[in-house]
């Protein structure tokens, strides 16, 4: 027998925010990352998490349609880093 | 939950083996660089120098070249010289950069990354300006064009102390 | 009502490429705007979707345009048009006796002075399909991304949709910060979305009897949802991402085209009723993402867990190779395994000898299956400044099995397969 829906979503929350913010504090204090003079790969275009709207924005539509799940997707950060 | 667990598990792994500490930020570091370095400041004392960062690629660095370069030809003769740092890994990315955005002004290359290190460079580009007596005096993370006039201002304004 | 784009979705995925553009040219991506000349960037796609067995098939013509205005302060818009035809399931089943259906636009099952019927009639054993699905929808975003000093950025964005029988309008804003000399990102957005539903014929009254045509004129609903996202570099080769998403929907969440067949003990059909869903649905998930530079060749590797309220868990997995050819053309293959449990109220038909439930639908996106999907996609530079690629894709999505015990429907296909094709043809443009 499941539990009730909202502590279901309740539990996943927590789950989810605990994970991000252990992450957080684990990447923020072993330093992990390059200098800033040595991201030239994260340059690349094609290494933009985002690399393809397009193509995203489409494949979200039809998985959207044919899928009971969607989205999840959103892209700050990577690339060179400047300014 | 057990996909979060092992999610979090193999996350904390990647950090932990991937980790490769970066030191502490540095404060501007005296401009009297060693004799290894491939820049010596010493010999740059009575002129004002704006030292930039740069990479082939680096957007905001295509923004700056042309600016650069009017700065050293119109202040040139009032004592400032421009110095642009390369940190490209390949020369040959530097060198397509240099085709496509001339420039009227002082290069210096170096893939190492030792100048950046010393001098505390945060974020690409970065530019340092330092006076006559060789003190840096700004630091300026990125490179915006709304912000040109004032930098300007502030280049001349180190060019007239004495 | 078959290809709707949440926009409350669209609008992540839109800000998102705006976030993406923002930390591409403020970062120096050669394919966004070439800051020595060129800030305009024009990105078009053309989709075709074609599902097997003369079901839906569409074609969908996309042109976006973003201008840099300098200082990475992005304006991107997009329209999409998308005309939708073929026949589509209504969720009733196969039976072994002609089964004959009114589309929707009727008034009437029976014909009758005054009354419009549209009827199509099953052959015995096939799923029952409406073959006169027709739609055609024009849909639009604005988006705007600028950077707050040196480590954060701020966008927002509006998207509007209408088709014949379904409007959209949301709005969304996120900002990002990043800290660890840019190594780390942490980005929040929200997003709010309203619809409007007023389908052919009217919203039937969840749960009605099909003959009794109880219906509304127009529907509401509304979509409200927010992200939470952290990136973070991990080597000079390797990016990763984990973005933690929820939305809760309110509102007439019913599908007002799809139907349950109502059997008897035998498994013989005695009626239908429309479906019925709760007026509620939260729904969350987890995404990781990862890309990994091995030389010129590019990895990307995704996982996402969904979560919600109407009891279908998902999980996705998702690969990508871009293999770089040389000479300014690449070739990427492409796999994706999906699979989804079925709704709590998901029923593949209703029997007479049971009360009827509070929510239940027939409908195969509620279903428990696997999807997947096997592409290739391949990109050529032409010029200085532009590019032409190519995208082809195998869809197919295999139900868990379900079978009866009811006389009636032995040796009757109750679960078939889902296949389509995907091909796109696309074109991008620096000015």
């Amino acid at each position: 027998m499941h539990p009730p829906v909202s502590i279901q979503i309740g539990r996943f929350a927590r789950s989810a925010t605990l994970l991000l913010g252990l992450l957080l504090g684990t990447c923020g204090c072993t330093h992990l990352g390059v200098k800033p003079w040595q991201r030239d790969v994260l340059a690349r275009p094609e290494m933009a998490l985002n690399a393809e709207p397009l193509d995203a924005t489409l494949d979200d539509h039809i998985y959207f349609s044919k899928e009971a799940a969607s989205g999840g997707r959103s892209f700050g950060g990577g690339g060179c880093g400047c300014n | 939950m057990w996909a979060l667990t092992a999610l979090a598990r193999v996350a904390l792994l990647l950090c932990v083996s991937a980790a490769s500490p970066v030191p502490a930020a540095s404060s501007p570091a005296s401009p009297e660089t060693s004799a290894e370095a491939p820049l010596d400041l010493a010999a740059l004392r009575g002129k004002v120098v704006y030292l930039d960062f740069w990479a082939s690629w680096c957007a905001p660095c295509r923004e700056s070249f042309p600016w650069m370069n009017r700065l050293q030809a119109e202040l040139g003769a009032e004592g400032l010289v421009v110095i642009a740092v390369n940190v490209d890994d390949s020369r040959g990315d530097a060198e397509r950069f240099l085709r496509e955005h001339p420039a009227q002004f002082r290069i210096v290359f170096d893939p190492q990354g030792e100048l950046p290190e010393k001098f505390g460079v945060h974020g690409m580009p970065t530019s340092f300006l330092i006076d006559r007596q060789g003190h840096v005096q700004a630091r300026h993370e990125g490179f915006f064009m709304r912000d040109r006039d004032a930098l300007a201002r502030q280049v001349r304004s180190l060019l007239l102390a004495r | 009502m078959q290809l709707k784009r949440p926009a409350s979705q669209l609008h992540l995925g839109l800000m998102a490429a705006s976030c993406a553009l923002l930390s591409s040219t403020s970062r120096g991506q050669a394919a966004a705007a070439d800051a020595d000349g060129p800030p305009l960037q024009l990105d078009s796609a053309l989709l075709y979707y074609k599902e097997n067995g003369g079901r839906v098939q569409t074609i969908e013509p996309v042109v976006s345009l973003k201008k840099d205005f300098g200082d990475q302060r992005l304006l991107d818009g997009t329209l999409t048009l998308d005309s939708l035809s073929g026949a589509t399931p209504n969720g009733a089943i196969p039976s072994r006796r002609p089964q004959t259906f009114a589309s929707p636009s009727s008034t009437s099952l029976t014909p009758a002075p005054g009354k419009k019927t549209t009827l199509y009639t099953i052959a015995p054993g096939a799923l029952p399909e409406d073959p006169h699905f027709k739609e055609d929808r024009v849909a639009g975003d604005l988006d705007w991304s600028q950077p707050l000093g040196v480590v954060d950025s701020l966008s927002f964005g509006v998207h509007g949709s209408t088709e014949h029988d379904f409007d959209s309008v949301a709005a969304h804003a996120g900002i990002s910060h990043d800290f660890n000399e840019h190594n780390t990102t942490l980005a929040f957005s929200v997003s709010d979305e309203y619809d409007r539903i007023h389908a052919h014929g009217g919203n039937p009254a969840p749960g009605s009897d099909y003959a009794l045509y109880e219906k509304e004129p127009s529907q509401t609903k509304t979509v409200a949802g927010g992200l939470l996202g952290l990136t973070q570099v991990i080597r000079r080769n390797w990016l990763t991402e984990l973005n933690y998403t929820f939305d809760h929907s309110q509102g007439y969440l019913t599908d007002p085209y799809r139907i349950l067949s109502v059997l008897d003990a035998e498994g013989n059909v005695t009626g239908y009723r429309y479906e019925s869903r709760p007026d509620t649905r939260t729904r969350q998930s987890l995404y990781w993402v990862n890309k990994v530079a091995l030389g010129p060749t590019v990895l990307d590797l995704s996982y996402r867990r969904g979560k919600d309220g109407w009891a279908i868990n998902s999980d996705t997995v998702d690969v990508r190779l871009r293999i770089d050819l040389g000479g300014g053309m690449y070739l990427e293959p492409h796999a994706r395994w999906y699979h989804q449990t079925a709704a709590d109220f998901y029923t593949l038909y209703l029997e007479t000898t049971s009360p009827q439930p509070l929510f239940m639908s027939a409908d195969p996106r509620l279903a428990g299956f696997v999807g997947t999907t096997v592409g290739i996609k391949f990109g050529v530079s032409v010029g200085r400044n532009g590019e032409l690629s190519m995208r082809l894709e195998q869809y197919e999505q295999r139900p868990s099995d379900q079978s009866s015990a009811l006389p009636a429907l032995q040796g009757l296909d109750l679960n078939p397969n889902l296949k389509a094709t995907i091909v796109q043809l696309g074109w991008r443009l620096n000015f």
